[in-house]
């Protein structure tokens, strides 16, 4: 055995780091998931996000005029450069329309939820497989606290997770570590909205439930983080099973999590 | 692989993975720079590097990204280890053809994360997941990888980059 092991010193030892790993995640899935390492993570991260992100839209407009300016050809160069100027002034503008059409909703919403909302803006979008997170440019030193809800002007898009003094790290709906209680706008039915990647899972959910494609989930605020009431997700799929005493329910978030560029934290 | 050329990848890959590919999404579908170069990594390094490679990266994804710890090590790792298995058996590790293995381990990783989420927590929708989801997001990996596979179609760069091992074996 001891020679075994000599011999293949590398493998055994990729293979106890493969096994440490599953035990640590199946550890979390039973009590909980570490927060420790979270902070020190996300001020690296929020740091290098901030300086990155601002040179590389500078450079992503310079490069698009670049490009636009060496196509040009010499004839027609004045008319295609004034071209160019209105292109970029029409969707400046369009860019300006967009932004304020957006905020205005969110200040319709934020005026129907008066004292509590705080106006964030995303930053980054997370990148492990396995989980669907975002980062939004406002921290504690703004009020934002750990579990503060997080919506948009069509509905709820998450949870705060992790707050540092200019930055927090919100969970989305459809990260597997979400769960939300909702019920069905319709009938009132009661049921546990769980993150599944791309898509959300509405669990116990009786099997005599009448729940049909199409159906609106809101938050029903027995979970004591978000108000009563808000959309939360349409249901996508309802499967049956006779031997289980609960229906398999898909939903997809009403807000597209994936074009979020601004956000309001409510205040508990 | 250099110890810098590490250092310079964990530094920098969190954040542009997160902010400067943000615009290259589409929808809810994103390439995954990280697994591409992952990848990379593993066809020009020993199977075992790779893996511990992927794990390293895996792990720095599952801390700032508030996941499940050592998930995504865990299959990173597993890529990691295929990665460095498959470039020890292949010819010319800078053919485009490679992009398609790319795609097959970005395709394998996501079905065994659903699997591993259905066993863990239940209710995935799996086929929903693996047609809206999974499989968009491997191709447009792929795409990824092979851009990223261009530079080191210059011989001197691979040469520069693999480990004296593989290079004997060459």
């Amino acid at each position: 055995m001891a020679g075994f092991i000599r011999k293949n010193k590398r493998s055994v030892v990729i293979l106890i780091l493969f096994a440490f790993l599953f035990w640590l995640v199946t550890i979390q899935v039973k009590n909980g998931r570490f927060p420790f390492m979270e902070k020190p993570m996300l001020a690296v991260a929020g740091f290098f996000e901030r300086i990155i992100a601002a040179p590389f839209r500078f450079l992503e407009s310079v490069g698009t005029r670049y490009v636009y300016l060496v196509r040009t050809e010499r004839d027609n160069e004045r008319l295609k450069q004034e071209l160019v100027r209105l292109q970029i002034e029409n969707s400046a503008t369009n860019e300006i329309l967009s932004e304020n059409e957006r905020l205005r909703a969110l200040l319709v919403f934020k005026k129907q939820n008066p004292p509590t909302a705080i106006t964030v803006q995303i930053i980054a979008k997370g990148n492990a497989p396995a989980s669907n997170t975002i980062t939004i440019n406002k921290g504690s030193d703004d009020g934002v606290e750990k579990d503060m809800a997080v919506v948009a002007e069509d509905g709820v898009v998450g949870r705060v997770q992790t707050v540092l003094p200019g930055t927090a790290k919100v969970i989305l709906l459809t990260d597997p570590g979400s769960t939300l209680a909702v019920r069905v706008q319709r009938n009132r039915e009661e049921g546990l909205l769980e993150g599944k990647l791309g898509l959300c899972a509405l669990k116990y959910v009786s099997f005599y439930a009448d729940i049909q494609v199409g159906d609106l989930l809101v938050t029903s605020g027995l979970d004591g983080l978000f108000p009563k009431g808000l959309p939360v997700a349409t249901v996508l799929q309802v499967t049956k099973h006779e031997a289980s005493a609960f229906q398999k329910v898909t939903a997809r978030p009403i807000v597209s999590l994936s074009r979020l560029e601004e956000a309001l934290v409510l205040r508990k | 692989m250099k110890p810098r050329y590490y250092l310079g990848i964990f530094l920098l890959i969190i954040p542009v993975q997160a902010s400067l590919l943000s615009p290259l999404s589409l929808g809810d579908i994103k390439p995954d720079l990280v697994l591409a170069l992952l990848f990379i990594i593993g066809l020009l390094s020993s199977p075992w590097e790779a893996a511990l490679a992927g794990m390293a990266l895996g792990l720095l994804q599952d801390v700032s990204a508030a996941s499940l710890i050592g998930l995504t090590g865990f299959t990173r790792g597993l890529v990691g280890l295929g990665a460095g298995l498959l470039g020890r058996r292949m010819f010319d590790v800078t053919s485009p053809s490679t992009v398609l293995f790319l795609t097959a381990f970005s395709l394998a990783e996501g079905i065994f994360i659903a699997i591993l989420l259905q066993v863990f927590y239940g209710s995935v929708p799996f086929w929903n997941l693996l047609f809206t989801r999974l499989l968009p997001q491997a191709l447009y990996t792929g795409l990824l990888g092979y851009f990223l596979l261009q530079p080191l179609r210059n011989r001197k760069i691979v040469l520069a980059l693999k480990r004296r091992d593989i290079q004997r074996e060459l």
